[in-house]
């Protein structure tokens, strides 16, 4: 029969089932070259792992989503990772649409697949999304806890600018208690008081030098060890927009 | 009969549109149509509004926005149906209509290009399903010029090459498929990359599967009689992957500059209306004065000036301008002087509106050069250009090293800066540890901390990675053919040219000023070798290139290239399923493959400087005798992309807020 077009295996296969001889019909579904037909009916079999394999081969992204939906339904959380785990088409799949939409699956999957910079930079995401400062820097600590027992090269990066990041945050936050419009020293110069939050470093320094707090500035790049190239930049360009001609 | 011509653009357009409106048909009565953002470009290019509202279309809403109002009884809903978070959005619209208004609504829902399994299971779990008429719009190729066709899938990089997601690579190969079925398969499907692979594995396996779709109960046209075409010479399918610094240069066409300084999406781009000026705002708005208005330019490939414009290098875009307007005075001018007779004068008054209507693109191109001009002339600019050149024509990275930290320093937009570290990382397999952790520290300061995230996209993207690929997934360090390697490229492909000419180009090479681009070199080995060849070794055999061979298509020019790129390389012929010896001998008997069509498929996106380069080549194809002569070139792509939408999507939007 094989190599004989018009003939559906999918439904002799599906007379097999039908009659209980499983394996049978398995065997004659790999004649069926149109994956559309041959998935659903691999699903209705309970093949669950050559019906996502035969999706995958198939390249169409629809039916991948449709057996991963159906095994996520099925199965317990750490069996499911265990089946994506090995195939990579299905793990990028699962992880891109559970960025939009399911964040809790994502850690869990990070979790169990031990990749620690993707759960970190997950939980860096979130503390992005904190409508305040306290909740992120709760993050931002997690994030970088979750970095703790990794010692290669990229990770101890990671570790330290989340750690940075959250001692500028601290120190913005300072900022914007000290230099508030309410203190007359700072109101006198700007109109409009720019918060400091959320600046990088570099905008930090050159907010803090177009409002004359020279000694803060002094403290910020210090504390990042900001090279002087950079800062001699950002001084020029600062007191240049504050129109103090040196 | 003339055959058709594959990749017809009025053709394509037509069925594309023809379909939208019959489904528009199908809703009886006044409807609102929400609107996938996405798909506002496409939509503008094959329907005319005016034409929506002659089908009942009363207001559109762009689904993003989530303000349908309740004014009309039918809602319809247009949009992609490939992902859940569109499924999703549709969905709670729904919800959100039927539980505000007052009265029933009708609901239908438009898949583009098609109705999913996933989308049906979403929106039963959602509980609308039952309630809204589902139909599909098999959208594939928007035809942005007569040969270019873009599938306009916006997320295509991202989802490629940061999500790993392959849902583009199966639109493509549909997309690719239903041209087959109408011109015959390509006799020939080569190509470079390992998206690109999968693309070609993918065709083969929709052949069986329409073959087997051939059962009895389809009555449908036979394809199993589907032989290898006789107007398409070959696809050639380049993976984005494979060449991803040509994206991240500037572009130096007028129509990549273009793309550059205001970004031009669908044919359309948005310029701020006081450097268009003159143009009134629309009849009957009055009120808007004010100066800071942007307005929407259609950048229209039937532009006669334009036309002869975009694909020219911008150095010589003002002696064109400048020469266009010259012979618009003059015919103007001597017309009126010469129009005595009142038969003249007629000649002249019917031949008046064509004046005006270029008189105005002249003025509207004049415009938006000297804007161009503006952006070109400054030091950030100049800068950046030349830390391009310096890192293309292969001077060692860390001399510009300098330049860079100076430019992060006087804090110049991140995507800018983003593209010349990722050049350099690309061209170079990768920066040296210290160096990227410098740089990465750097932009963290500069830009802010949430681009920690903007940096690890970019590593998994493969753009910005330590030397060796020390990178998330690629740890088999510098495996032969996991990077593209440009030294030797660079010398047996031609990359970098000196001598380059921009006024009267004689290579490819003047669309970025001395670079010519990989990715279409790649094609030139392909369809153009002989002229390559004397490109590369002119002093070989000058008398070479009119005995072009056939046969020898396999080639080694290409071999020997595709050896130092990046990703899997396939060479895949297609014969017809049972008259595959007889078509096989006609083709190889009758050598009459003159006027045949290449068609070039960019997987991942193509920028304007890479077609203008393309409609060189095949300019010369259409021109020249020998090899492939009569030949055209397609230029087939998932998107029209630049450097900062291949940057963009992994930049990160969000910061720390108080």
């Amino acid at each position: 029969l094989h190599g004989k077009p018009g003939i559906s295996f999918e439904e002799i296969a599906r007379a097999a089932n039908d009659e209980g001889r499983v394996r049978l019909a398995t065997e004659l579904l790999n004649y069926e070259p149109r994956a559309g037909k041959q998935v659903p009916l691999l699903l209705a079999m309970k093949e669950d792992t050559i019906a996502l394999d035969k999706a995958i081969e198939s390249g169409d992204t629809d039916l991948i989503f449709h057996v991963l939906l159906h095994l996520r339904k099925k199965l317990p959380l750490a069996s499911f990772f265990r089946v994506i785990n090995s195939r990579p088409v299905a793990t990028a799949l699962v992880e891109s649409s559970a960025l939009d939409q399911d964040r809790g699956l994502l850690k869990d999957l990070y979790y169990q697949d031990d990749r620690r910079l993707e759960g970190s930079n997950l939980l860096l995401t979130e503390a992005l999304s904190q409508a305040s400062l306290a909740p992120a820097l709760d993050k931002l600590k997690l994030a970088s806890k979750y970095l703790q027992d990794s010692r290669d090269a990229p990770s101890t990066f990671h570790r330290q600018a989340l750690d940075e990041t959250a001692k500028l945050l601290r120190l913005q936050e300072q900022f914007e208690k000290d230099l508030s419009p309410r203190d007359p020293a700072a109101a006198v110069g700007t109109s409009s008081f720019p918060g400091f939050l959320g600046l990088s470093a570099n905008e930090t320094i050159f907010q803090l030098l177009r409002q004359g707090h020279h000694k803060r500035a002094q403290k910020i790049q210090s504390e990042f060890k900001i090279p002087e190239k950079t800062y001699a930049w950002l001084r020029l360009r600062a007191l240049v927009s504050a129109r103090h001609w040196i | 009969m003339a055959p058709i011509a594959p990749f017809n653009a009025a053709e394509i357009s037509e069925k594309a549109r023809r379909d939208l409106l019959l489904l528009l048909e199908g809703i009886r009565g006044k409807k609102n149509l929400v609107l996938e953002k996405g798909l506002a470009g496409s939509l503008n290019l094959l329907v005319k509004f005016s034409t929506l509202q002659e089908y009942g279309v009363d207001k559109p809403f762009f689904l993003e926005n989530d303000n349908v109002d309740t004014s009309q009884r039918n809602v319809v809903f247009l949009a992609r149906g490939e992902k859940a978070k569109t499924v999703m959005a549709v969905a709670d619209q729904i919800k959100r209509l039927r539980r505000d208004s007052q009265i029933e609504h009708e609901f239908s829902i438009i898949w583009v290009p098609r109705r999913t399994m996933v989308s049906d299971q979403l929106l039963e779990e959602a509980g609308v399903l039952g309630e809204a008429s589902v139909t599909e719009w098999p959208l594939f190729f928007v035809p942005l010029a007569d040969d270019v066709f873009s599938l306009e899938l916006d997320d295509a990089m991202s989802d490629l090459y940061l999500r790993k997601d392959p849902t583009s690579i199966y639109l493509s190969a549909k997309a690719l498929m239903a041209q087959q079925q109408k011109h015959g398969l390509f006799p020939r499907i080569i190509g470079k990359g390992d998206n690109g692979k999968r693309l070609a594995d993918l065709l083969v396996r929709m052949r069986t599967e329409v073959a087997a779709g051939e059962s009895s109960d389809n009555s449908g046209p036979s394809f199993l009689g589907l032989t290898p075409s006789s107007t398409v010479d070959s696809l050639i399918i380049i993976d984005r992957e494979v060449d991803f610094p040509t994206m991240l240069l500037t572009q130096l066409t007028y129509e990549g500059l273009i793309d550059e300084v205001f970004n031009i999406t669908a044919n359309q781009t948005e310029v701020d209306s006081s450097v268009v000026g003159g143009a009134p705002p629309q009849p009957g708005q009055t009120g808007s004065a004010s100066s800071s208005m942007k307005r929407k330019v259609l950048i229209d490939p039937g532009d006669a000036l334009y036309s002869t414009l975009r694909d020219s290098n911008f150095a010589v875009v003002g002696n064109l301008l400048n020469k266009a307007a010259r012979r618009l005075q003059s015919s103007t001018e001597r017309n009126q002087l010469a129009a005595k007779s009142t038969a003249e004068l007629r000649e002249f008054v019917a031949k008046l509106p064509g004046y005006q209507a270029e008189q105005a693109s002249l003025k509207l191109h004049t415009s938006l050069a000297e804007e161009i001009i503006k952006f070109t002339r400054t030091d950030i600019f100049t800068r950046s250009l030349e830390v391009q050149q310096n890192i293309m024509s292969g001077a060692d990275p860390t001399t510009q090293h300098d330049t860079i930290s100076e430019l992060i320093a006087r804090d110049i937009p991140l995507p800018t800066i983003l593209r010349l570290l990722c050049l350099e990382s690309t061209t170079n397999a990768g920066m040296r540890h210290k160096d990227l952790e410098t740089f990465k520290r750097a932009i963290l300061q500069a830009y802010g901390p949430q681009h920690l995230l903007t940096l690890a996209s970019l590593e998994k993207m493969n753009l910005l990675q330590p030397r060796g690929g020390v990178g998330l997934g690629t740890t088999p360090a510098a495996k032969p053919g996991s990077v593209t390697n440009y030294t030797p490229l660079r010398k047996s492909l031609r990359l970098w040219d000196d001598e380059v000419n921009e006024a009267d180009p004689n290579d490819i090479s003047y669309t970025f000023s001395g670079y010519a681009p990989l990715s279409v070199r790649l094609v030139q080995s392909l369809i153009q070798k002989h002229t390559l060849a004397n490109l590369v070794k002119p002093s070989a055999n000058p008398q070479a290139p009119a005995q072009a061979n056939p046969l020898a298509q396999g080639l080694r020019l290409f071999d020997d290239a595709a050896k130092y790129v990046r990703g899997a390389t396939f060479d895949e012929r297609q014969a017809g399923a049972e008259k595959a010896g007889k078509a096989r001998s006609t083709l190889a008997g009758s050598g009459h493959d003159k006027g045949k069509t290449t068609v070039v498929f960019y997987l991942g996106g193509v920028t304007r400087a890479e077609i203008a380069a393309l409609r060189f080549v095949g300019g010369r194809l259409r021109e020249g005798e020998g090899e492939g002569a009569g030949g055209r070139v397609v230029v087939c792509a998932t998107g029209v992309v630049g450097g900062e939408g291949l940057v963009g999507c992994a930049v990160e939007g969000g910061r720390f807020k108080g």
